[in-house]
C-alpha cells in the first residue's frame, strides 16, 4: 500500500505478561523482570530458543538510568542467542508502537528479517530523583580535586535538599496533569459523562468477554501467578460508574466528568510483538496473524491550547488515511487507546466534525462515523490497565489475532502519548 | 527641563535598610504628606548582564538555554531586575515623598526596543511621574529607561533600548483630585487598573504553576529585590503579610517565559490584583487576541480570584 514494492511485515504473534494494578501484585518487580518474562514467553511459544533476530526494540516511560540498555540486558537474560542486537526507543505512551512501526519498516526494507517490538512500564518501581540542589552539589563534590574542596562542596547541604523526587505526571511546560488536560479537551468537545461510563463499561465487559472466550490463551503468559489483567472489574456497569465522583477538571464544577474509572489507572506491566518478513515466517514455520502495513506520527501544539494535549491521532489519522488511499469504511476493526474514555470520543468526535476536518484536518468533507460495534472489541486500556510502553504490544498483538484468518481486511490503530503526540497504524489481516 | 542627575549603582540592601528605619521614623513623626515627585531624573552605569545570573534566572524560570548563538537576547523582566536598583535608589532617597516600605507593586509595562545581551554595559535613567489619586491612596510611575552605554543620558534624544513603566501605590497619603491633575493625571487616566475580582471571567486554563515556599526567596537571589514580604512568612508577617507573596514581576517573567522574540521590538503589561501567597498554586491561561498578540491571565484555583492580566504584543503591534 504505502510502499507498493516494499515486502510485507508480518506480524507473527505476541505474548505479555497479565498488566497489574500499579503498587499491588508487581511491586517488587522492575522493568527489566516484566519485560523479560515476556520476552521469555514469545521465545517458548514460537520457539526462538537460540535464534538471532534482526533487532529487538522497545523501551519503557519510566526508567532508571541504571537501565540504559533495557533492552539489550533482558536480551541477554533471555534464551535469544546473544548476538541479537537491541536498543531502547521512547516517545512516552506511543513507544510501543513506534518500536513496533520502525521495527517493521525495517523488514519492509529488507534490512532485516525478524524483530521483536515492545515495552514495559513500572509505576511501583519507578526511579525516585533527587532535587536539583541536591544533585548540583553531588556533582561539584565528585568534580572536586581534594578531600578538602569535597567536603566544602558537601557542606552545602541542606535538609531541604533531602526530600525525594517522584517522576512527574505533569506536561513539563504546562504544570497540567494529563486528565486536566483531557478534562479541557473533553469539555471543549462536550463529551458527556454518560457517554464516558458507558466507554469504560464496555471495555470492562468486552475484555472480560474475550478473556472467557480464551481470546487471549496465545497472548498472555502467567507471570507471578497473576493471570488476568487485575484492572479488569468484569461485572461493572455505566450504573455503577455513574456514581463516582470527578477526579479531573474538577474546577468545571457541575460539568466535571472524569472519574478514575473512565481513566486509566497506572499500571504495571510489559509486552511483546514478534514481527519478520513473510520468508522468514515461512522457513521458521511460524503463523502469518497480519500485516504492519503503515503507521503515522503526528504532535500537535498544545502548550498555549491550540489543540488538546491528546488529540494528536486526529491528525496522524488524516495523513495516513490519504496517503493509504482509505476511509474508515474499510476497517474491520479500531483498537483506540483509552488513556481516557474522552480520549477516544474526543478522536471519534472530531473526526465526525466537518469544521475541525476542514480547518484542522484540511479535507473536504470529514472522516466519518466510527461505528462503536466496531471499536475496542476485546477491550482496551481502561479495563487491561495501561503501562505507558506496553500499550503498543498489547494492541498489535491482539488486533493482528482477531484479523487473522480474514485476508485483507483491516484494523486501525491510535494510541495518543504526552508531548502532545501520538501514533496511528494499520494492520492487514492474512 | 528635567534634570537628570548621575548616581552610583545603588545597593539593594542598603536602600532597604535605610527605608525600614524611615518607616520606623514615620511612625514617630509622620510623614509630610507633599503632592510633589522629585523632577530630577537619576541615571546608572550598569556593567551589563553577568552570565552567571542570567543563568540563575534561566534555572528558576525554566526556559531555554542562553547558549550565546540561538538564544542571547535578556528576558525583558531580567533587564527590570538590572534597572530595578535605581529606581529603589530614587524612590529611596530622602526627598521621595512617599515612603517605599508598604508600596504596592499595580502595574507594569514593557516597551523592549531593542535586544540586550550579557556583557553588554548600558546606562539605567529612572524618573518618577504622574503622582494620581487612588482609591486608596495615591498611585505614581517609576519610569525607567535603558540607554546604550554610549548615549547622553541627559539628551531627550537618545535612544531608548528598553522602556518600563512601574506603577505603584502608597496608601501613606491621599489626594484629591485637583492635586492629582497639577501632577498631570487622575486614576482614570491610563494605567495601573487591576482586573477587579467581580469582573474577572476565568478563560480556559492553558497551565498550573506550582510555587513553593521558596520561590520568593529564589528569585530574591536572581533578582536582587530581597523585600522581606517575598522572603518568609514571618518576614511578611513583621510587614503586615500573613505569609509571604509571590514578586510580581515572577509572575511576568513566567507569563513571558519562551515568548518573547529574539529581535526584541515588543511590548508587554501586566496588572497586579491578589498577591499571590505562598506555597500556592497558579491557575494559568494564555491566548492569542488577535495578529502578534497574546493575553494573559493568572488566578487561584481555590477561589476563583484574579491575581494578575497581562498581555504581549510582538512587532509594531501596540499594547494600548
Amino acid at each position: 500500500m504505502a510502499q507498493a514494492n516494499a515486502r510485507d511485515a508480518v506480524i507473527v504473534g505476541g505474548n505479555r505478561i497479565p498488566f497489574a494494578k500499579a503498587h499491588t501484585a508487581y511491586t517488587d518487580v522492575s522493568n527489566q523482570d516484566m519485560f523479560t518474562s515476556a520476552l521469555n514467553g514469545l521465545v517458548a511459544r514460537f520457539g526462538l530458543q537460540e535464534q538471532r533476530l534482526g533487532a529487538v526494540a522497545g523501551g519503557a516511560v519510566q526508567k532508571h538510568s541504571k537501565n540504559f540498555n533495557l533492552m539489550r540486558e533482558s536480551v541477554l537474560g533471555s534464551p535469544l542467542d546473544p548476538h541479537t542486537p537491541a536498543y531502547d526507543v521512547q516517545m512516552a505512551c506511543a513507544t510501543g508502537m513506534e518500536a513496533i512501526g520502525s521495527l517493521a519498516d525495517k523488514i519492509r526494507m529488507g534490512r532485516i528479517d525478524s524483530a521483536v517490538g515492545g515495552g514495559v512500564d513500572t509505576i511501583s518501581d519507578a526511579p525516585i530523583v533527587v532535587t536539583d540542589g541536591l544533585r548540583s552539589i553531588l556533582m561539584e563534590a565528585n568534580r572536586a580535586k581534594t578531600t578538602g574542596a569535597r567536603l566544602k562542596a558537601l557542606a552545602k547541604i541542606r535538609p531541604g535538599h533531602l526530600a525525594p523526587q517522584a517522576p512527574g505526571v505533569a506536561e513539563p511546560r504546562t504544570g497540567l496533569s494529563m486528565g486536566d488536560h483531557m478534562a479541557i479537551t473533553a469539555h471543549a468537545w462536550g463529551i458527556t459523562r454518560g457517554e464516558q461510563d458507558e466507554l469504560a463499561a464496555a471495555s470492562h465487559q468486552n475484555l472480560a468477554a474475550a478473556y472467557d472466550r480464551g481470546f487471549f490463551d496465545d497472548l498472555i503468559t502467567p507471570f507471578r501467578g497473576v493471570q488476568r489483567d487485575t484492572i479488569m472489574r468484569p461485572d461493572t456497569t455505566a450504573e455503577k460508574l455513574a456514581r463516582l465522583k470527578p477526579v479531573f477538571g474538577r474546577d468545571l464544577g457541575d460539568e466535571a466528568t472524569m472519574t478514575a474509572a473512565n481513566s486509566t489507572a497506572l499500571t504495571d506491566g510489559a509486552s511483546t510483538v514478534l514481527l519478520g518478513s513473510e520468508e522468514w515466517a515461512d522457513e521458521h514455520d511460524l503463523p502469518k496473524l497480519a500485516n504492519f502495513v503503515d503507521y503515522e506520527l503526528a504532535a500537535v501544539d498544545f502548550v498555549d491550547g491550540a489543540e488538546g494535549l491528546l488529540m494528536a491521532p486526529a491528525y496522524a489519522a488524516a495523513r495516513m488515511l490519504a496517503r493509504n488511499g482509505l476511509t474508515f469504511e474499510d476497517f474491520e476493526h479500531f483498537e483506540i487507546h483509552e488513556a481516557f474514555a474522552s480520549t477516544v470520543l474526543a478522536q471519534m468526535r472530531a473526526w465526525e466534525d466537518a469544521d475541525f476536518c476542514r480547518n484542522k484536518l484540511g479535507l473536504d468533507r470529514p472522516l466519518g462515523r466510527i461505528d462503536p460495534a466496531r471499536l475496542n472489541v476485546n477491550g482496551s486500556s481502561l479495563a487491561a490497565g495501561h503501562p505507558f510502553a506496553a500499550t503498543g504490544g498489547r494492541v498489535v498483538a491482539s488486533l493482528a489475532k482477531m484479523l487473522h484468518g480474514r485476508p485483507g481486511k483491516l484494523g486501525f490503530i491510535s494510541v495518543c502519548a504526552a508531548g502532545g503526540q501520538g501514533i496511528t497504524a494499520i494492520v492487514e489481516g492474512r | 527641563m528635567r534634570t537628570t542627575a548621575a548616581i552610583e549603582m545603588p545597593r539593594l540592601g542598603a536602600v532597604y535598610r535605610r527605608a525600614a528605619a524611615d518607616a520606623a521614623l514615620d511612625r514617630l513623626r509622620g510623614r509630610g504628606a507633599t503632592a510633589a515627585l522629585p523632577e530630577r531624573r537619576v541615571v546608572a552605569r550598569h556593567p551589563g548582564a553577568d552570565r552567571s545570573d542570567v543563568e540563575a534566572y534561566r534555572r528558576l524560570l525554566g526556559g531555554e538555554a542562553f547558549d550565546g548563538t540561538h538564544r542571547r537576547s535578556l528576558p525583558s523582566v531580567f533587564v527590570h531586575t538590572m534597572g530595578f536598583p535605581v529606581q529603589m535608589g530614587l524612590l529611596g532617597s530622602e526627598d521621595f515623598p512617599l515612603p517605599l516600605m508598604g508600596m504596592v507593586h499595580l502595574h507594569n509595562e514593557v516597551d523592549h526596543r531593542r535586544p540586550l545581551t550579557v556583557d553588554e554595559p548600558v546606562q539605567i535613567r529612572v524618573g518618577a511621574e504622574g503622582l494620581r489619586p487612588h482609591r486608596r491612596g495615591a498611585q505614581f510611575d517609576v519610569v525607567t529607561e535603558v540607554l546604550d552605554d554610549s548615549a547622553d543620558p541627559t539628551s531627550e534624544s537618545a535612544e531608548v533600548l528598553w522602556r518600563g513603566v512601574s506603577t505603584y501605590m502608597s496608601r501613606a497619603v491621599r489626594l484629591t483630585d485637583s492635586e492629582g491633575a497639577a501632577d498631570g493625571g487622575s486614576e482614570s487616566a491610563g494605567r495601573g487598573s487591576a482586573p477587579s475580582a467581580s469582573d474577572f471571567a476565568p478563560p480556559s486554563k492553558t497551565a498550573l504553576w506550582r510555587l513553593g515556599a521558596d520561590v520568593g526567596r529564589r528569585y530574591a537571589k536572581v533578582s536582587g529585590d530581597y523585600n522581606p514580604i517575598h522572603l518568609s512568612a514571618p518576614t511578611a508577617k513583621a510587614l503586615g503579610m500573613p505569609r509571604a507573596i509571590v514578586h510580581g514581576m515572577y509572575s511576568a517573567a513566567r507569563m513571558l517565559e519562551g515568548r518573547e522574540p529574539e529581535e526584541a521590538g515588543h511590548r508587554w503589561s501586566i496588572s497586579f490584583a491578589a498577591p499571590v501567597k505562598l506555597p500556592s498554586a497558579v491557575v494559568f491561561s494564555a491566548r492569542p487576541a488577535g495578529p502578534g498578540a497574546t493575553e494573559f491571565a493568572g488566578w487561584s484555583p481555590k477561589s476563583g480570584r484574579p491575581h494578575f492580566t497581562g498581555r504581549l504584543s510582538l512587532g509594531t503591534v501596540g499594547t494600548d
